[in-house]
């Protein structure tokens, strides 16, 4: 029973990194239809940028945070002005090839500049400290890392703020019915463009804390690929236009990887998520919780 | 055109194809071509220093006068650590600049890779940067490994672990692959000669960022000692996390993790304790350093690039070669590949910076030995700040 309730809990916190990503990754697709496929790098970049930041510039990291954030926020605004708004008579195939490129790109000058060693951030919580919860079950040790608790803490925060931004705001609203339809929303007098352009910095500021987070266990050009991966694999999972269905679709593969290492084969713990999404496409193809249109013509 | 004219471009014609005939490919009277492969980008990307050291190896070298008056050019491309990018890079060089000899190469599946490619042309290739044992088993003509197996490392720690440290329950979590399973291998065999039987044996991707099923399945196990045969972004998040699980054993690991200062610096300490296997007999913080190290050092402070450290890795890339450039020091002027062949099989004893009495042997289709130049590894341990203690002597293994 203790090592069930260990397993379920180190797959919480593995879901709450992989929400985070899924999160960001489905704030674009609602309102653009594109897949992000450049999301991860576009975490790695203000990672880096902190890391020069501290080490470069000798900022205290919590100043070196919010000036990453305001980068991150300037790159995906950037990003959605210089590239993708020129592009934007182009197909969701044309689109996704961008992001690729754009990934590479991002990839190729984080390495380009900072070199391929791995490096340490000077986070303030230790990735390896632990919080023991003592008889939380009755004769049982149970430990909660304190970053998973800090990352999970944060996933949930930032999910309420989404929740609440899309649900109450003006500016939620609008980014709601540029998503359902762009040329009927522009006809009611909302500026679509700039609805676009914020998207992508709200969607790269969430990325950023989801890469600031990762890289406190280690900082190297690739440190976002397997999150960047889950993070996908759970917004396909919960449905690609569902925000709660993104952030539950993380938790069930990080509880499922975790369960399915301890108990079935830790070999092919990885590759169980990937499973997962084949068997839950073909059952039900728009993800377990996006609602499925059908376009009439 | 005259009778005369058409007889003097016969002439040419033929010493040319003469010339060309007697010429061995990658080498003229003022160039010796050298090719290396490396990750200089992607997950394995740390390994890359040793290609780069290699290339400040040749720039001393060609700076020294190079070799019989000839100069080393260097062809070294990054592979990612990917085999597809590894074939197709290497056989474009071959084919378009015509290499001589390879160098080194990082990983065992890049290596395995174009180990058919450059057999089947009898190209020689020296020091194979991986202790697998497909390099020597069966043994090639042109293949001369100088790391010395993995599962030799495997065993040395376990030897250690039972003897030394009394341990009893031993347990190994391994990176799924060529790498990892030599591992097993050799931590299989040495507990049996103990015996005794692996207490657990872990399997891990080399893909996976969540490492804590796999701590927790090795912390249930009580193991006393711990093997880590995986790359050392895992290395380190396994030692964390194993911290973080309040799993009390020891951690040893292969030389792929025995750069300790960086791995002290990326474990924000926790690397002060573990010991690894390692075969380069200068990564000691009490033993001064040779005159061929300072030598080496001063090359790397005029010709490395600024941003580079100079650690474990980067110093391998001198030792992985070393005993090749001695090899071709001894062809003189006939540097040819057969001859290079026959000076590399007369190496005996060499001592550079990597290793000890590395010694090849003629060529015999049975015995591995012949093309295995290093046995032997010893133990170190990390201290404070990096910096390592001697645990053993070297251990030799055949």
């Amino acid at each position: 029973m203790f090592d069930f309730v260990q397993m379920l809990v180190s797959g919480i916190a593995s879901g709450s990194a992989y929400a985070l990503m899924g999160l960001a990754m489905v704030i674009i697709y609602k309102t653009s239809k594109i897949p992000n496929f450049a999301q991860g790098e576009m975490a790695l970049a203000p990672s880096f940028f902190a890391y020069m930041l501290i080490d470069s510039y000798h900022l205290p990291f919590y100043i070196a945070c919010i000036l990453t954030f305001g980068f991150s926020v300037f790159l995906g605004c950037m990003i959605e002005i210089i590239v993708l708004r020129k592009a934007q008579k182009s197909n969701v195939l044309g689109m996704i090839i961008i992001t690729i490129g754009l990934e590479m790109i991002l990839l190729g000058f984080v390495s380009w500049k900072f070199g391929a060693e791995p490096k340490s951030m000077p986070f303030p919580i230790s990735p390896y400290d632990s919080i023991p919860m003592k008889d939380l079950i009755k004769g049982t040790d149970l430990i909660i890392g304190t970053l998973e608790l800090f990352t999970f803490t944060i996933a949930l925060i930032l999910m309420i703020i989404i929740f609440l931004f899309f649900k109450f705001t003006k500016f939620g609203i609008a980014m709601k019915a540029t998503q359902q339809n762009q040329v009927i929303a522009r006809a009611m007098g909302i500026n679509t463009r700039r609805i676009q352009m914020m998207t992508w910095a709200i969607s790269s500021f969430v990325g950023c804390i989801a890469g600031l987070l990762v890289s406190s266990i280690t900082l190297h050009p690739y440190m976002m690929w397997d999150p960047m991966l889950k993070g996908f694999s759970a917004a396909v999972l919960g449905g690609m236009a569902s925000l709660p269905g993104s952030i539950i679709g993380a938790y069930i593969i990080g509880i499922l990887e975790s369960l399915f290492g301890g108990y079935i084969s830790i070999e092919f713990k990885s590759v169980v998520s990937l499973m997962i999404i084949v068997v839950v496409l073909c059952i039900k193809p728009s993800g377990l919780f996006a609602r499925h249109y059908i376009k009439k013509v | 055109m005259n009778k005369f004219k058409l007889f003097l471009l016969i002439i040419v014609f033929l010493f040319g194809l003469i010339n060309i005939a007697g010429a061995e490919e990658g080498v003229t009277d003022t160039e010796i071509h050298i090719g290396q492969w490396s990750p200089q980008t992607g997950p394995a990307a740390p390994w890359g220093a040793v290609a780069r050291g290699t290339g400040v190896f040749f720039q001393l070298i060609n700076e020294e006068g190079g070799i019989e008056g000839r100069k080393i050019v260097y062809h070294m491309f990054d592979d990612s650590y990917n085999p597809a990018k590894t074939k197709a890079g290497v056989k474009q060089l071959q084919e378009s600049v015509g290499i001589f000899a390879w160098a080194a190469g990082i990983g065992s599946a890049t290596g395995l890779a174009v180990k058919e490619y450059l057999m089947s042309k009898n190209i020689p290739w020296v020091g194979p940067c991986s202790g697998s044992t497909q390099w020597t088993n069966p043994p090639q003509k042109y293949l001369f490994s100088i790391y010395p197996l993995y599962a030799t490392e495997a065993k040395a720690l376990c030897k250690y672990a039972v003897e030394t440290l009394a341990k009893k329950k031993i347990g190994i979590i391994y990176q799924n692959d060529e790498y990892g399973k030599n591992g097993l291998i050799g931590a299989t065999e040495e507990l049996k000669a103990h015996g005794l039987e692996l207490t657990i044996s872990i399997p891990l991707d080399v893909e996976t960022s969540d490492i804590k099923p796999h701590v927790l399945q090795a912390r249930k196990s009580e193991a006393e000692a711990i093997l880590l045969w995986v790359s050392p972004f895992h290395a380190v998040r396994i030692v964390g996390t194993g911290k973080m699980m309040k799993f009390s054993t020891q951690w040893m690991t292969s030389s792929t993790c025995s750069d300790f200062p960086l791995m002290y610096s990326l474990s924000g300490g926790l690397w002060e304790g573990v010991i690894a296997a390692t075969f380069s007999e200068f990564a000691l913080s009490d033993v001064p350093d040779s005159p061929l190290m300072l030598k080496y050092k001063e090359a790397f402070k005029k010709f490395a690039s600024k941003d580079e450290r100079w650690s474990v890795f980067f110093w391998a890339g001198f030792g992985m070669v070393e005993p090749m450039i001695e090899a071709i020091k001894k062809c003189g002027k006939d540097l040819t590949r057969e001859n290079f062949v026959k000076q590399m099989e007369g190496i005996k004893d060499f001592q550079g910076v990597a290793g000890k009495n590395i010694t090849f042997k003629p060529f015999d289709e049975k015995d591995p030995s012949s093309r295995q130049g290093l046995n032997s590894v010893f133990l170190v341990q990390c201290i404070k700040d990096g910096g390592t203690k001697k645990l053993t002597d070297w251990m030799e293994f055949k």
